[in-house]
């Protein structure tokens, strides 16, 4: 589905962002992209629907090179990003007007979307809240049907009972034929969501493996003393005690904190490949 | 690859729709202001005129078609210059050329029709209140089929490509932009013109100076190719200059 080879890109001839990346993502995941500031996730976004041009290498999404920017390519990627903004419009024109441009829009799904996410049908696009804006994005770009959903920090400036929501809707609507990437620095609302995780850092992709691989690996537990174990990957002290992650040599099942893997990985990238090439 | 990856007549239309509905409000905006102003003038025209006849309508159309649709032309891409409304002019499911045909039919085709239309309604709703108002005087109807707005037609169909060209590539004060840059090119041509070509303008100073001698001469056989390239390159280019413009967006 998406297949990057070779990828360069930069913003000025001082700074390479991207130096020949190689990322290939296969359909019917919903891909859980984590990485510091400034590690390239929005501008890898950005690429793969088309927004940015690389400067060198492949890319081939859904069969298209993105930069055409083709309708049938803009009709299968639809991308909510963390900034946006949306017409001066009700929802009902937005998507009586927007919707025929995309050929598999399904009404009824959309109706159900912005029901569960109790978004009121008449309202002008410009009363709504941030949150409810973003709602009101998610329900149409779910409701494209496109092969690939973006989205850039969807859980900031959701309320509590909508990230739930979003958790909700988001895992009824993957299927095989459709991919979701969501770029997040809000780990703990993608937990149990987000499979696999990818983790970009200054313009590489440092990690990216399954999350049964991961628990299959590594080990993430509490304990109250740091011991000299062999082991520990990484540590970080908390109240009572500490979170260690640890290779994972006895079959432990663990549950996995995204969290503490992220800092894990970022601390130690060389030791986890290691780990995860045995 | 296909022809309806980047002409679909259904798309076409469904992009046209959307543009007419995001705009509604700019449109009736613009043609409230303009007949405004062409009423004021008018008025202005009857009460001060020292002339017994008013025939100021084709003047007023030429002036009002020009400058409106320039003003027009500059906002027809103003998506592209906010990164946010960018984004989703962009990612709208539709092809470049697409793009660029709807904002082309609307701010040059489109415009002129619709222009038209009103002025001729609004020449002789201003006439038949002139004759009330003012019996003294004589308005003279609008003559559409006239030199002068054939001529302003033919005009701002050429030159509309400029501000059309500039709007997609100046993201902020389009208008005052295109202007400066019409302005900066004009003269950089003149002084290279002038310069390549001064010993031609010194051997027919005279010519110059009487027009009609000119014929025949390189100058006027110059002069003939400029025209040319006036009426037959100018707006093509800027076309495609807006085309590809359009295709080398990114956010």
């Amino acid at each position: 589905m998406i297949h990057i080879q070779n990828l360069s890109f930069s913003y000025n001839k001082n700074h390479q962002l991207f130096d020949h990346l190689e990322l290939s993502l296969p359909p019917g995941n919903i891909y859980g992209l984590l990485g510091k500031n400034g590690a390239g996730k929005s501008t890898l976004l950005k690429i793969i629907s088309g927004l940015l041009f690389p400067k060198s290498g492949e890319l081939h999404i859904t069969g298209f090179k993105p930069g055409d920017r083709l309708p049938r390519f803009l009709q299968e990627v639809y991308f909510v990003s963390e900034e946006f903004t949306l017409p001066k419009m009700k929802i009902d024109s937005y998507v009586r007007i927007c919707s025929p441009f995309y050929p598999r829009f399904s009404r009824s799904l959309f109706n159900t979307y912005i029901n569960e996410f109790k978004l009121p049908q008449n309202q002008y696009l410009s009363a709504l809240s941030y949150g409810q804006k973003k709602n009101f994005l998610l329900s149409f770009g779910l409701a494209t049907d496109s092969k690939i959903l973006i989205l850039d920090e969807p859980t900031n400036g959701l309320d509590i009972p909508s990230k739930s929501q979003f958790r909700k809707i988001l895992a009824n609507a993957i299927h095989e034929e459709r991919s979701f990437i969501i770029s997040t620095h809000q780990v703990r609302d993608m937990e149990n969501l987000i499979d696999p995780i990818i983790i970009l850092d200054e313009g590489r992709i440092i990690f990216y493996e399954h999350c049964e691989t991961i628990t299959g690996k590594l080990v993430i537990t509490r304990q109250k003393e740091l011991t000299d174990d062999e082991r520990i990957i990484y540590s970080e002290s908390h109240l009572g005690g500490y979170t260690v992650v640890k290779e994972n040599t006895g079959h432990e099942e663990t549950k996995l904190n995204l969290e503490i893997l992220f800092n894990a990985v970022l601390s130690n990238p060389e030791k986890i490949n290691n780990i995860f090439k045995n | 690859m296909k022809l309806a990856d980047h002409f679909n007549i259904n798309r076409f239309l469904l992009l046209l729709k959307l543009e007419l509905h995001r705009s509604r409000k700019g449109i009736l905006i613009t043609f409230v202001v303009i007949f405004d102003l062409l009423l004021f003038g008018f008025i202005m025209e009857s009460i001060f005129g020292y002339q017994k006849v008013s025939d100021s309508h084709p003047v007023a159309y030429t002036v009002a078609l020009l400058a409106g649709g320039f003003i027009l032309s500059s906002l027809a891409f103003h998506d592209l210059g906010n990164t946010l409304k960018r984004h989703n002019y962009l990612m709208l499911p539709a092809s470049a050329l697409e793009k660029f045909l709807s904002m082309w039919l609307l701010t040059c085709v489109c415009w002129v029709v619709a222009f038209t239309l009103l002025f001729v309604i609004f020449a002789a709703g201003a006439n038949s209140l002139g004759h009330i108002f003012f019996s003294g005087k004589t308005f003279v109807a609008f003559d559409l089929f006239g030199r002068l707005p054939l001529t302003a037609i033919k005009y701002y169909v050429v030159l509309q490509g400029i501000f059309l060209a500039g709007a997609v590539h100046f993201r902020s004060y389009v208008l005052p932009k295109t202007l400066l840059s019409i302005l900066l090119l004009g003269m950089i041509c003149g002084i290279i013109f002038y310069f390549a070509l001064s010993d031609l303008f010194r051997t027919h100073v005279e010519f110059i100076e009487q027009y009609s001698k000119m014929t025949g001469t390189p100058l006027y056989s110059l002069w003939l190719v400029l025209k040319w390239m006036f009426w037959w390159v100018l707006a093509p280019l800027c076309w495609v200059i807006t085309f590809t413009g359009l295709k080398e967006q990114e956010v």
